[in-house]
């Protein structure tokens, strides 16, 4: 069998484009807010060039390291366990705004829920690749797989970042069902987590004020509805071909968060149709030639985790826009490689890596 | 499950995924096409209206200056205070903070922003020291703009004239209403995109252009002294209105247009309705014995009878087709002159008779009754004139001595005007001229508006002798001047009560209104009060506003005297001998005791020269210049104030003025060197206002009492006194 010396250049050069964008439109979405709050419209950029540079590294020097070297139980239990003593951490470190989510280390501030997705996919791909055979095996398979999920789902649940830990759920069940999972039990999870949701969304008022204004937003357009109905009319107002880049009005204070959630209302205000549809359509190809990646992978293990990686960054870009275009109600879940946000960039470059390499070693 | 079969089943589970995923994606995109293509219009227009504001952008309304130029109404850029209560954290801490400093109501602060999340004004237009205040707290939340507020300098002078503009600078009354668009120019736009904090980062699309400049032919101190005296009248006569109306007979330029109840047009939200009125021009009243000078004036024109032919007054009563009329007094044998002098009912109707109901009515347009004189004032009424059609078979009589019919003081003005101009009616105005906006101070040109001729010279000339007559012998003998010659006509007409539409018994509108000097008229007055209180005679309750006014009127023109002291006084010696009418006995007689408190302070030394100077510069003046019309105020203006100056196009010789004023101030500031002190002057004789100057000029400080001319004062003249003692001048007439 021959092997590929390189790696996947499409998903190679859909990565840098995308993070080149991002550079973009975090710098179109922030400069004038960074200006007034910081006194810098550079403030956001620098700081997410920076990110983008140490993650553009990480991805090469994992595109460099053999995936299959992963394959070892320290390395994935230490991940598990680095992972969960930071997420237990920020409860203890954190307590701004009444959120746990971050680390902040000198300068620097992190996510650990951004970690739990890969050390999740991690640990899921290494504990399924020998079980596919014994998917049925409730004890010995199916719960030992689960926990750790409910686990980081679990704390995450608690930060709280419901959009996140549904983001987990989601990659978990991708992997799960390519893993070989009988789609009844999928049924019963699902069945089985639906009080769990209910009392999540419908107990919690600002959750059930962003289903309530997902659901019509209208009835309180100034309040609830405010951020939906903002983001669609950024996105209508850029029409076919955009009002220009760095010309949107909407980023100006009626978009929450113009250059983290929220900032492909402003790259579909300033890019029009074309541009946005050119956005979903690089990540539809990033599906593509991970799903391909993952189709052609040697091995159970690098399979699993093509489509863990793959199904982290689609389906995290696919909610996110969903919930742009007022198709979802509102979650906290950034856009890959576009959103400001040092860890998740961070993070999401270093597994492109890991799926570039997996890339080199398929058939 | 074979390897293969698995590995089969395992590729199309991630075939699945991926499908499930593509399927989404494409989703998405029918969302955007959906929102981007379908939607666009309905998000665009939401979204220009909220990121889009067209703000008018206020023009700077122009200002009204009096004929001298001196600012009556102006425009001051001030800084309005507003807040967005949706960025104050502490909303109710905030309003209470800023309720303390607008004097506002602090709970009602808090509820309206409450009620208004993104925009709520704090205080619009207030004084200067509130933003500063507000400023000076630094509060989140609370912004300012710069807004135009309507100042009136001058307070409540002219109130009426001027009117007052409302909180979106449109002008609600007066002038500021008739020259709204004039002054208010055009306003700008600007089209600014706004964040959702409101801010502005637009542009300017259009330029204001500001307001013209209204010029008015109001002299701010004639107006001054005529709001001053109807002040007086009104606390003494318990009036419910008054209106005095000076004008210039020759140009109909008005001097002056006062009303009473007023208003402060800087504060015209508290103004109460009734006081916004311009009587002057929008009251329609029956005008009684002052409408008999038509009757009068008619017959001598059409040559229908002299002025010295006797008619029986038929002891005070007739009948006109059956209906008896009863005259307020009865008279026997009276020539024309003495009908109108003692205001002889029967006379005048039998006149009016002579005349005939068509050439009456002919006269009664002609002198400008029953139509708009044209003044540029706003809600200006043309009285009732019923045409001869509608008159009754009474009407002729009624009419003849002022009633059935309605007249406004603006046209009583005209009347009297008329033939003080030799016969000419000229149309009254108001407004000199509007100059462009912003422009440095220039002279304007006035161009008299319509003129017609309704007497001849002759005509005219012959009434101006009777109206002197009723001055001097009749009913009006408390308009005498002093050192002037006057003439003038009194009315006193019951008003109408609403309830019974009968003839009151007990409210009256007490009317004067005449000319001086007699020859070449300076000022024509009218003054007109509305149920005074006690005394409604015209001659007793208006004729002595009339004097007051006319009195300080021509001395601030420095109009020539054309009568001397010694030969008015025996003019009035021989009357008091002979008179019969008891009105006169009631009177003080001002002119004589004026030159007797004048006899006694003439052994001061210094007074006595002081006073003589005065006289013999006036009289010379008179003679010099006959024909000293209005000019003199414009033209003392013109070395020291801004704003355009007016000047007539009748253009008058070189103002004789600087002299007179000089000799007048020059020789009362009387330095003693030996006292160490001032000698105190003599104030005897003056009026108040010269009084001031006076004391001004002596480094005194005056302290006056009571009203007309100074009658008495202590220390007496001629002490000597440290700089800036208090002078007590007791002022009567």
């Amino acid at each position: 069998m021959a092997k590929r010396i390189s790696a996947d250049r499409w998903l190679f050069t859909i990565t840098l484009v995308l993070v080149f964008v991002g550079l973009v439109m975090v710098f179109s979405a922030s400069a004038v807010m960074a200006k007034e709050r910081f006194g810098s419209e550079y403030f956001f950029l620098r700081r997410q060039m920076g990110w983008a540079a140490a993650g553009l590294v990480a991805m090469v020097l994992a595109m460099k390291f053999d995936y299959r070297r992963y394959k070892h139980p320290a390395i994935v239990f230490s991940t598990l366990g680095v992972t969960t003593t930071m997420l237990i951490s920020v409860f203890l470190l954190d307590r701004a705004h009444n959120t746990h989510r971050w680390i902040h280390w000198g300068g620097f501030s992190f996510q650990p829920s951004e970690l739990a997705k890969p050390a999740l996919i991690l640990f899921l791909a290494f504990f399924l690749e020998n079980r596919t055979r014994s998917m049925d095996d409730w004890r010995n398979t199916i719960m030992p797989a689960v926990i750790p999920t409910l686990a980081f789902v679990g704390l995450i649940v608690f930060q709280p970042d419901l959009g996140t830990a549904i983001a987990c759920v989601a990659i978990t069940i991708s992997v799960l069902f390519v893993a070989g999972l009988n789609i009844r039990y999928l049924g019963y999870g699902l069945l089985g987590s639906l009080p769990v949701l209910y009392l999540l969304i419908f107990r919690v008022a600002y959750r059930r004020n962003r289903i309530l204004a997902f659901l019509n937003p209208y009835s309180d357009p100034q309040g609830r509805g405010f951020h939906i109905i903002q983001s669609m009319i950024a996105v209508a107002t850029g029409g076919v071909t955009g009002v220009g880049l760095m010309e949107g009005k909407q980023k100006l204070f009626y978009l929450p968060e113009p250059h983290t959630d929220f900032i492909f209302s402003v790259l579909s205000e300033e890019l029009g149709l074309v541009g946005a549809i050119i956005i979903v359509a690089l990540f539809a190809i990033f599906l593509w030639r991970g799903m391909r990646a993952a189709l052609r992978s040697q091995d159970m293990f690098g399979r699993l985790l093509a489509v863990g990686i793959t199904c982290m960054v689609v389906v995290q870009a696919l909610i996110n826009i969903s919930v742009v275009l007022g198709l979802l109600p509102t979650k906290g879940i950034p856009l890959p490689f576009i959103s400001y946000g040092g860890s998740s960039l961070f993070v999401t470059l270093a597994c492109v890596g890991v799926l570039l390499n997996i890339t080199k070693h398929a058939d | 499950m074979t390897p293969n079969q698995s590995r089969n089943s395992k590729t199309s589970r991630v075939s699945y995924v991926a499908v499930i995923l593509l399927l989404w994606c494409a989703a998405i995109c029918a969302r955007l096409v959906y929102l981007q293509i379908f939607s666009y219009g309905t998000f665009a227009l939401k979204a220009r209206h909220q990121q889009q504001r067209t703000e008018a952008v206020s023009a700077q309304r122009g200002v009204i200056y009096d004929r001298a130029g001196h600012e009556l109404a102006m425009s001051v850029s001030v800084d309005s205070v507003f807040a967005i209560p949706s960025e104050i954290h502490d909303l109710p801490v905030t309003t209470a903070l800023l309720a303390r400093i607008t004097k506002a109501d602090p709970r009602e602060l808090f509820s309206r922003c409450n009620a208004s999340p993104n925009f709520c004004w704090i205080a619009r237009k207030g004084d200067a020291g509130i933003a500063d205040r507000v400023r000076a707290l630094h509060l989140r939340g609370v912004y300012f703009q710069k807004e135009p507020k309507r100042f009136y300098p001058k307070g409540e002078l002219g109130a009426q004239v001027l009117g007052y503009v409302g909180m979106d600078d449109a002008g609600l009354g007066g002038i500021e209403h008739q020259y709204d668009e004039k002054l208010h120019g055009v306003d700008g736009r600007v089209i600014v995109s706004v964040d959702a904090r409101r801010r502005w980062f637009g542009s300017v699309e259009k330029q204001p252009s500001p307001g013209e400049n209204v010029v008015l032919t109001i002299d701010e101190k004639v107006q001054y002294i005529a709001e001053h005296e109807l002040d007086a009248a009104m606390r003494e006569t318990h009036a419910e209105t008054g209106t005095i109306v000076v004008e210039n007979p020759h140009t109909g330029e008005i001097l002056a247009l006062a009303n009473r109840p007023t208003f402060n047009p800087n504060l015209s939200r508290e103004v109460a309705p009734q006081s916004l009125k311009n009587h002057a021009v929008s009251d329609v009243y029956e005008p009684g014995s002052t409408f008999k000078l038509v009757t009068i004036a008619a017959a001598l024109e059409e040559k229908l009878t002299r002025p010295d032919e006797v008619f029986d007054c038929q002891m005070g009563s007739i009948v006109i087709n059956g209906m008896r009329i009863r005259d307020h007094k009865a008279y026997g044998l009276l020539p024309v002159t003495k009908i109108l002098a003692n205001s002889s009912d029967v006379g005048a109707i039998k006149i009016a008779l002579r005349l005939g109901e068509d050439r009456f009515y002919k006269y009664i347009r002609a002198f400008g009754f029953g139509q708009p004189t044209g003044i540029e004032l706003p809600g200006e009424t043309r009285g009732l004139a019923k045409p001869v059609s509608r008159w009754s078979k009474v009407s002729i009589g009624a009419i003849a001595m002022g009633q059935e019919i309605g007249i406004t003081p603006i046209q009583l003005a005209g009347l009297v005007s008329t033939i003080a101009n030799d016969g000419v009616w000229v149309a009254p105005r108001i407004v000199a001229a509007t100059t462009e906006p912003q422009t440095t101070p220039r002279t304007v040109v006035f161009h008299p508006a319509a003129e017609r001729r309704v007497l001849s010279t002759m005509t005219a000339a012959e009434v101006k002798q009777m109206m002197q007559d009723v001055v001097l012998e009749g009913t009006g003998r408390k308009a005498i001047l002093e050192g002037y010659s006057s003439a003038g006509k009194t009315g006193t007409a019951q008003k109408v009560d609403p309830a019974t539409r009968a003839y009151s018994r007990t409210k009256y509108v007490a009317s004067f209104a005449g000319f001086a000097p007699i020859n070449n008229p300076a000022i024509t007055v009218a003054v007109i009060l509305d149920s005074p209180a006690g005394l409604h005679q015209g001659g007793q309750v208006s004729a002595p506003v009339f004097q007051r006014v006319s009195q300080q009127v021509l001395e601030y023109l420095h109009v020539a005297h054309d009568v001397d002291l010694p030969q008015n006084r025996q003019v009035l010696m021989t009357r008091r001998e002979t008179k019969q009418d008891d009105l006169a006995e009631n009177s003080p007689d001002h002119l004589g005791a004026s030159l007797e408190v004048a006899e006694d302070a003439s052994p001061t030394p210094v007074a006595a020269p002081v006073n003589l100077a005065h006289q013999t510069a006036g009289a010379t003046m008179g003679s010099d210049l006959p024909g000293l019309g209005v000019t003199p105020a414009s033209l003392r203006q013109s070395t020291a104030a801004p704003g355009p100056i007016l000047q007539p196009s009748s253009s008058l010789p070189s103002p004789p003025t600087h002299a007179a004023l000089a000799s007048d101030g020059g020789a009362t500031v009387v330095l003693d060197a030996g006292g160490g002190g001032i000698l105190v002057p003599s104030f005897i004789g003056k009026s108040l206002r010269q009084a001031i100057e006076t004391a001004e000029g002596s480094g005194l400080d005056l302290e006056a009492a009571g009203n007309g001319l100074a009658q008495g004062q202590q220390p007496p003249p001629g002490s000597h006194v440290p700089a800036g003692s208090k002078v007590m001048v007791h002022f009567g007439r």
